[in-house]
């Protein structure tokens, strides 16, 4: 199974946000019932995230230059797909702020603001895997 | 009614690789790979690039079936 460049930066993005999931969501879920939004705990937090970001995307985009040097056409079909993505992506937003403002109602531990960021980054999550796994889809099957 | 083309065949008949037209068109290969597997309708202006490329009426290229 051979995959495009566009695939690859798609997987690239799924990587990422499991990778996330997994190093950063055990703190925000552990402090979900603590007042996050101070300067340090921010700083303290979201220092390692950016450096973490910008580290595993510059190489990872790297090697997938050095692999594939052609240059790729982003083309009418490129869009159809993106919108199709999009679009889902979209509408499990706005599910998710439905299911979002139904567990702040009943659940007394999330109306802290760790709890609330915890929710936030898990809906946010959450629709960006979706979303590029069936951009994924859409490429393979399209 | 599901669209259909001859691309492939007209393609063949003017010795072009999926790249070659993809290039002259400005789409990828995987688009042209698409468009011959009737996976993906081309918008008009696709639809017309490549029959200009390929000599073709456009009638010709693509057709109802």
């Amino acid at each position: 199974m051979a995959l495009s460049k566009k695939e690859i930066s798609i997987l690239i993005e799924v990587v990422f946000s499991i990778l996330f999931a997994l190093i950063f969501m055990p703190f925000f879920y552990e402090n979900q019932g603590d007042n996050l939004i101070s300067i340090n705990n921010l700083i303290g937090k979201i220092t390692p995230i950016i450096i973490f970001a910008v580290l595993y995307f510059s190489m990872a985009y790297a090697v997938l230059e050095l692999i594939f040097k052609a240059e790729t056409t982003v083309d009418e079909r490129d869009d159809m797909i993106n919108s199709k993505s999009y679009k889902l992506g979209y509408l499990l937003y706005e599910l998710s702020l439905f299911v979002f403002i139904g567990m702040l109602l009943t659940n007394s531990i999330l109306q802290n603001t760790g709890g609330i960021i915890f929710l936030i980054i898990s809906l946010l999550l959450f629709v960006s895997i979706v979303k590029s796994i069936y951009q994924l889809y859409l490429y393979r099957t399209f | 009614m599901v669209l259909k083309n001859n691309l492939k065949e007209f393609r063949h008949k003017n010795n072009l690789t999926q790249d070659d037209l993809g290039k002259s068109v400005g789409v990828s290969r995987q688009t042209i790979i698409s468009i011959e597997r009737y996976r993906y309708k081309p918008s008009l202006e696709l639809a017309m690039k490549m029959a200009k490329e390929l000599n073709v009426k456009i009638e010709k290229l693509f057709y109802f079936d």
